[in-house]
């Protein structure tokens, strides 16, 4: 990881800040509301994610249409990555939530490192290992920490 | 966007399965590997990227994974294939070149002298354009492919900070090959020396700058300058570090270099731009990002 100074993060930080307002013509993201039959702004999912604690850190890494990604790290360790994708429009990507529920929710196993559930039949949450620690009870877990209540209120 | 024989259009999986896995840029990029030790693996086949990105083993599984990361890229309106093109653009690899030196590789090594008449070392002031365009093409790269993610000015700091394997190389390939090598320890502030002094009209006659002239914010040349310059102003004290952290000098890259390019010091000046016209290291790495994000990106969505 390339290691920035304070100052040098926060200038650069300026620096593409600029760019994301000149290119992408960036909104308040509040305003933004779902739109019925195409992927919502990635942006509108951030604050659903788990916050920071202790000595676990959340880094937003992708933000596109229809997805939000972060890691999750330990004492500086990615150990896994959160993410909410809107799956709407995607035939058949719903049918594998039919063996299990997670704080409510439709839930499924999606390979052998991650754990998703489905919140109003079109945002999947998911949970991935990226360390072997990092059990499917921990996934679990972090899936319960999203704010999943709020996503289901989503407009 | 290239195609293959038979119509078939290139996909991002063909893209890493054609990326080489000896030759020059690797070479190149190997012999930077003291700056990023271990940090960087040299991907050459899609499915083995596939299988280490999500560290799953299930084909089944790992097929919906390539259709979907495959689906995105081919979606146009996500801006990876914009990505994509801006990381070629910024290489200006004279193809027939590389191969010609790979034909001609004396023993271990290739021979400078062998090239001498296809070589010119570039005027400073290319030179100064050059690293710069690839700056700024690393940075829109960057907005293109992953977004602005997270909500805050700090979100954006921390996704920064998480350049690392084929990314970081990516650094320090423009760093080492575009500044040190052809600049000297003294590159940033010489070029912004030179940047200051630069004309609209000077920037306008750059080959790399027409083709990417569409993508850097500004209504005219004259904004776009202001932009390429403020990008280099606000990125110097990032080199800087990069230099002083890893102890980075011209001679210390020079002689990794050396392992591979037999050149005299007589003929230093050359060097540079045979790295320059035979490596391709901005769209080797640059491919390895977009796939390792779409492989992310797509596992995470199915």
């Amino acid at each position: 990881m390339i290691k920035f100074s304070k100052q040098r993060k926060t200038i650069i930080a300026i620096l593409l800040l600029s760019l994301c307002l000149s290119l992408l013509s960036c909104g308040s993201k509040d305003e933004v509301s779902i739109p019925p039959t195409t992927p919502a702004a990635g942006g509108i999912f951030n604050k659903f994610f788990p916050k920071k604690t202790g000595d676990a850190d959340i880094v937003f890494i992708q933000e596109k249409s229809g997805f939000a990604e972060a890691k999750l790290k330990k004492s500086g360790k990615e150990v896994a990555t959160l993410s909410i994708a809107d799956i709407v429009g995607r035939s058949g990507a719903a049918d594998k939530f039919n063996s299990m529920t997670i704080a409510g929710y439709p839930a499924a196993q999606s390979g052998s490192q991650g754990t998703a559930l489905l919140v109003k039949n079109r945002f999947q949450v998911q949970v991935r290992s990226k360390d072997d620690g990092f059990t499917a009870d921990d996934r679990r877990q972090w899936l319960e920490k999203f704010d999943l209540r709020g996503l289901e209120n989503l407009k | 966007m290239g195609f293959f024989g038979f119509g078939k259009k290139e996909n991002i999986a063909d893209m890493v399965n054609a990326l080489p896995s000896s030759g020059i840029t690797v070479l190149s990029l190997k012999a930077l590997d003291f700056i990023v030790p271990g940090g960087w693996s040299n991907y050459t086949n899609f499915d083995e990227m596939l299988r280490s990105v999500t560290r799953e083993n299930d084909e089944t599984f790992l097929a919906s994974v390539k259709n979907r990361a495959i689906e995105l890229y081919e979606d146009s309106s996500q801006g990876y294939q914009s990505a994509m093109r801006l990381y070629r653009l910024v290489d200006s690899t004279d193809k027939a070149l590389g191969t010609a030196a790979l034909a001609d590789k004396m023993s271990e090594k290739f021979s400078l002298l062998s090239f001498l008449t296809y070589l010119t070392p570039k005027a400073d002031k290319a030179q100064v354009i050059d690293l710069t365009l690839k700056l700024i093409a690393e940075l829109l790269a960057f907005t293109k492919i992953n977004g602005i993610p997270g909500d805050s000015f700090n979100d954006f700091i921390k996704a920064l900070g998480e350049y690392a394997g084929e990314s970081r190389m990516r650094m320090a390939g423009l760093v080492c090959f575009d500044g040190l090598i052809p600049l000297g320890a003294g590159f940033i502030n010489f070029s912004l020396k030179h940047l200051e002094n630069f004309t609209p009209s000077e920037l306008a006659d750059n080959t790399t700058f027409k083709s990417m002239r569409d993508e850097i914010p500004g209504d005219n040349d004259s904004d776009k300058l202001g932009f390429i310059r403020r990008g280099f102003v606000e990125t110097q004290g990032w080199m800087k570090g990069f230099i002083a952290e890893h102890h980075l000098s011209a001679n210390t890259v020079i002689d990794k270099i050396r392992a591979f390019v037999d050149v005299t010091e007589d003929k230093l000046d050359y060097l540079a731009a045979f790295l320059d016209i035979s490596t391709n290291y901005f769209e080797h790495t640059g491919t390895q990002t977009l796939a390792a994000r779409l492989i992310e990106r797509a596992v995470n969505e199915i």
